[in-house]
């Protein structure tokens, strides 16, 4: 949340995230190029400039796999939610480390020659009709292209100019990049005669990553299932017990099939606001409520629970809903009220005096 | 001209052309269409300058439909 953009918003738990990052890349470098230097010796042994190729190239293929596993597994436990926090510096830093690794090798193994080294990428092997011999460089090299408009859009300007749905898609061809990855380094092994332990490790990650998004996706479609709200009559939809909702925490339901709310209990009684961060799309439900406002999960953007607005000078906004409490059911309007609608919450009937069927 | 060298040339041109349109929108164009940038650091317009040389044409398109209109 911003009033004026700055270049990076640092907090405390920010720049612990990143020293940790950081130090983790130097480590993993430093540790993978001695590695390299005292193992592989006499006519195995490595040049350091081929070294620090594989040394970058592996950290930033371990970095994505970790972005990658960061959403789903966040989804299935709280517990990796600090994780998710600061992922866009993960993955700018994932960019950097990659960048280093494409850079290298193209002015290595491209850079002493009469034709543009760019060029030489593209040309050196034209065996484009082959399916082991494929050059594989052209795939990293479009693999970093989109990494660096990923990189290059990660601030919350592009998030808001772009708007979160397009940003969204945009930031979603990882999965592409990804995609060229695996293939890029796969025929890089078959053409290169490396160690089969780097493809078994390639091959598993991929394995536990699909695995991760499948359970994930499989859990979602089974709680969306179990969570779908009721029809009551008159257009309202029951949506629940209020004793089912811990105070200062939600529900989330889906409405008519694909809409997810998130119905809150809070002092003033039962509010209902879209479940959708307008930040980054954040599944508000799983927040709570903390000074007064509903604080999303992911990023810590906060909306006033009564109006879906963020509070001033802030300036962002989400649906809300029409709700009221009969006996201890909770009964949602689906119509959504237009983003920052101001809504009276339902006031809760005491217990003794409820009706509790 | 072989291909690999005109889609090179090609990438190239829309870039420069990207990297001279990012050095003006950063500095003048940003303000027109987000209040927000309004008074926006250095390093804040820095590090939009990539992202403004990547996306230039959809952002000069926004920039001219901001200036059809406001007011002359």
């Amino acid at each position: 949340m911003s009033i004026q953009y700055r270049a990076v918003q640092w907090n405390r738990h920010k720049r612990i995230y990143d020293l940790l990052l950081v130090a983790g890349v130097v480590l993993f470098i430093a540790v993978f190029m001695i590695v390299g230097l005292t193992r592989w010796q006499g006519t195995a042994a490595a040049h350091p400039v081929t070294l620090l190729m594989r040394a970058t190239s592996s950290c930033a293929i371990t970095m994505l796999s970790i972005i990658l596993m960061i959403g789903p597994a966040a989804r299935l436990s709280p517990r990796f939610s600090p994780l998710l926090y600061n992922r866009r510096h993960f993955g700018v830093t994932m960019f950097l480390v990659a960048l280093i690794h494409g850079a290298v090798a193209v002015f290595w193994y491209h850079g002493f020659g009469i034709v543009n080294p760019i060029v030489s990428v593209f040309t050196s092997n034209a065996r484009y009709d082959s399916l082991s011999g494929f050059p594989f460089q052209p795939l990293g090299v479009l693999a970093l292209a989109i990494l660096f408009v990923m990189a290059a859009t990660s601030h919350d300007f592009w998030l808001k100019n772009l708007t979160p749905t397009v940003w969204k898609t945009l930031h979603m061809l990882v999965y592409v990049a990804y995609a060229l990855i695996v293939m890029h380094v796969t025929l890089g092994f078959l053409q290169d005669d490396v160690s089969w332990v780097y493809g078994a490790l390639l091959g598993g990650t991929a394995v536990v990553i699909i695995t991760l998004h499948l359970v994930t996706g499989v859990r979602e479609w089974r709680r969306d299932s179990r969570d779908e709200g009721q029809a009551f009559g008159e257009g309202w939809i029951d949506v629940g017990s209020v004793d089912d909702i811990e105070l200062n925490h939600a529900k989330v339901v889906v409405l008519r099939g694909c809409e997810r709310i998130a119905v809150y209990r809070h002092a003033d009684g039962i509010s209902a606001i879209s479940n959708v961060c307008a930040h980054q799309n954040g599944p508000l439900g799983e927040g709570r409520i903390v000074d007064g406002c509903v604080t999303c999960p992911w990023h810590g953007y906060q909306y006033l629970v009564h109006n879906g607005q963020s509070p001033p000078p802030y300036t962002e906004k989400i649906p809300t809903y029409d709700v009221r409490v009969e006996g201890r059911r909770i009964l949602v309007n689906p119509e959504a009220n237009p983003p920052g609608t101001e809504v009276t919450p339902a006031s809760i009937p005491s217990e003794t005096s409820g009706d509790r069927a | 001209m072989p291909v690999a060298e005109t889609i090179i040339l090609a990438v190239a041109s829309y870039a420069i052309l990207g990297v001279v349109f990012a050095i003006w929108f950063v500095f003048r164009g940003v303000e027109r269409f987000d209040p927000v940038a309004q008074g926006g650091p250095v390093s804040f317009r820095l590090l939009i300058l990539p992202g403004s040389a990547a996306l230039w044409p959809l952002l000069l398109i926004r920039c001219l439909r901001a200036l059809k209109e406001s007011p002359a």
